[in-house]
């Protein structure tokens, strides 16, 4: 009877053997290893652009010499770009296509005198229902900008003020919150469009039926593949975050040994996605579809592309549960909490919880033709 | 008598209505060269398949070394090598990377440049199967097959697409395989394949044996019957010409 340490051998030339051929192709090693490179590059030179500014347009009624100096001041300021419309109507449209961001109307009254010989006014601010997160930062600039003018008219000093500070209390960039995403969407794309299409391909060259006439067995070819990509995996993140240091100063917060295994181990998992979709896929007709009605929800819902705090509470929820999320998580936890095994338990369990369902379900669902 | 290692009891496939394989039973003895003969279609290769234990078997029993196939599938492959109809292997790697990660599936001790001598690939040892011809591919097959000492040899349509030089060298493989007392069975739709090279030959149609012995009894029972042959004088064939012009040399 084959003992179980012959089981485990065969696993370790196979993967030697896999990894050794997976080497020798080309146009893998472009998609897996170069390609995460120009992904975190775009990314990074994207973070990297802090500034926040709003498109707008002015219709201004008023010919009030006030008028003109309070259009002077809104120029100066870098948080609007100012762009040209020539009526209301024309400036509804754009708002409407996500040209402007917003619309500042003067009325014909605006900055004529009243009985103290002081400007009066009143400035309306026009957004989108949609958004309006960006009518109220809008406005809040408006009120600055209007509130400057009346301190000056009225020689005062108000009582309660606001200050503005930037604080970057870890020294933490949006980049570092970034590469935590960039890095989960790296993985799952090797694991799902790179390692589902592997399988389907073997088929089709009749390279799995020889295998099959051997007394190998489908466990053993999904653990050695398995290994193999985690191999590879490993390679990608190492080759991602020695850029991100490099390029990025990128600054790590947490240790790289808890880092490298709580990624491997999360890599694991998501490995067994691409194994049963290639393992039960026929061919690349099957496993393409397949693979990408896997991965498409869990690019938007897991907080690679945007925050999931951005989502609908249900989508959140749900989005809590999924593969990729838990990584994604733990990844950027380590990165800037400094996170570590005993913090990261539930992440933990969603990662196991999942591994042992998609293996199984990949085991189960194997074919070798 | 010699003793028996397959023995094969009204074996049994159906595929939906069809009856491929109906009811086939025959015994190999140890050491011997066995072929099925049979026309495209007459179910040798799913019978071989069978008996490999790489397709179910749906009737009958097959018991091969005192394993019974249907019962334990995997103790039957460790003892038997394989040599598919249209043999694939993983690109990208050299010959003898393959034969160590087919040594590997059985735990066997393998020295991969020995067995490329044997079939004649020592030259061959740090190519890829792509960059080989099918005689070479063929001939590679049969060394992978041949990883664990195998019991047995299940070689399905050996020489199908190979010119006549590189199947008179496979030929002479088998007959080198055969002399190692490995018990070889072979399909072939080639007449004169079997004749040269089985002790037996199993003849099937429309998925049953309708004869089985030796070549020359089959022959000679055909003559009893009163067959006669159009009258050949000619002691060569065109194929003889052929070779007689080309000479025996592979061409690969």
């Amino acid at each position: 009877m084959r003992s179980s340490r012959l089981y485990f051998s065969t696993i370790w030339v196979l993967c030697k053997t896999l990894t050794t051929r997976w080497f020798r192709d080309p146009v893998a090693l472009f998609f897996t290893l170069i390609f995460p490179v120009i992904f975190l590059l775009i990314f990074g030179a994207m973070s990297r652009s802090n500034s926040v500014s709003f498109n707008i347009a002015v219709i201004n009624h008023s010919d009030t010499p006030f008028a003109d100096s309070f259009l002077d001041q809104l120029e100066k300021n870098k948080v609007f770009k100012i762009k040209d419309v020539q009526s209301f109507d024309q400036a509804k449209d754009k708002m409407g296509r996500g040209e402007l961001d917003s619309i500042i109307e003067l009325p014909q009254s605006f900055g004529q005198l009243d009985a103290n010989k002081a400007p009066q006014g009143k400035v309306t601010v026009y957004y989108q229902e949609a958004k309006p997160d960006t009518g109220q930062t809008v406005a809040s600039v408006m009120q600055r900008v209007t509130d400057g003018i009346n301190s000056k008219l009225v020689a005062t000093s108000d009582p309660l003020t606001v200050e503005q500070k930037a604080t970057k209390t870890t020294n933490l960039t949006r980049f570092d919150y970034t590469v935590a995403g960039i890095v989960g969407f790296s993985l799952m794309s090797l694991a799902i469009f790179g390692m589902a299409n592997g399988f389907p391909s073997d088929k089709k060259s009749g390279a799995l039926r020889r295998l099959r006439a051997t007394p190998i067995r489908a466990s053993q070819l999904i653990l050695a593949t398995a290994l193999e990509y985690l191999f590879i995996g490993l390679i990608t993140v190492v080759i991602m975050f020695g850029v991100a240091t490099f390029l990025f100063d990128f600054s790590m917060r947490g240790s790289y040994l808890t880092l490298m295994a709580f990624t491997l181990l999360g890599t694991f998992s998501l490995f067994g996605f691409g194994m049963a979709i290639g393992g039960w896929a026929k061919n690349e007709n099957q496993s393409a579809p397949l693979s990408n009605l896997i991965a498409f929800p869990m690019m938007f819902l897991t907080g690679v592309f945007f925050p999931v705090y951005l989502l609908p509470l249900w989508l959140q929820s749900i989005s809590h549960f999924l593969p990729l999320t838990p990584i994604i998580d733990g990844i950027r936890m380590i990165i800037t909490e400094n996170a570590s095994f005993l913090t990261l338990g539930p992440q933990l369990a969603i990662i196991f919880g999942w591994t042992i369902i998609i293996y199984a379900v990949a085991f189960r669902v194997f074919r070798w033709e | 008598m010699s003793e028996i290692i397959l023995k094969v009891k009204d074996l049994r496939k159906t595929y939906g209505d069809t009856d491929v394989v109906k009811g086939i039973s025959f015994e190999v003895k140890k050491g011997e060269t066995f072929g099925i003969l049979g026309p495209n279609g007459a179910g040798k290769t799913t019978t071989l398949e069978m008996i490999e234990a790489l397709r179910p078997i749906d009737g009958g029993s097959v018991e091969l070394d005192g394993i019974i196939v249907g019962d334990n599938p995997q103790a039957v492959k460790e003892i038997i090598g394989i040599q598919l109809q249209s043999s694939a292997f993983y690109d990208r790697l050299t010959l003898v990377e393959q034969l160590r990660m087919f040594a590997s599936f059985y735990g066997a001790e393998v020295e991969p440049l020995k067995l490329l001598e044997e079939v004649e690939l020592t030259e061959k040892a740090k190519s890829r199967v792509e960059q080989m011809s099918g005689g070479q591919k063929q001939r590679f097959s049969i060394a992978t097959a041949l990883v664990n000492k195998p019991k047995v040899l299940f070689l399905d349509e050996p020489t199908t697409g190979l010119d006549p030089q590189a199947r008179r060298h496979l030929w002479d493989l088998i007959r080198s395989i055969k002399k190692k007392g490995i018990t070889v069975i072979l399909t072939t739709h080639y007449l004169e394949e079997a004749e040269m090279l089985c002790d037996r030959v199993a003849i099937m149609d429309n998925g049953q044996i309708i004869a089985l012995d030796t070549p020359k009894n089959l022959v000679k029972a055909l003559l009893r019957r009163g067959f006669k042959k159009e009258q050949h004088v000619e002691q060569a064939n065109l194929e003889d010409v052929f070779i007689d012009l080309t000479g025996k040399g592979l061409r690969e």
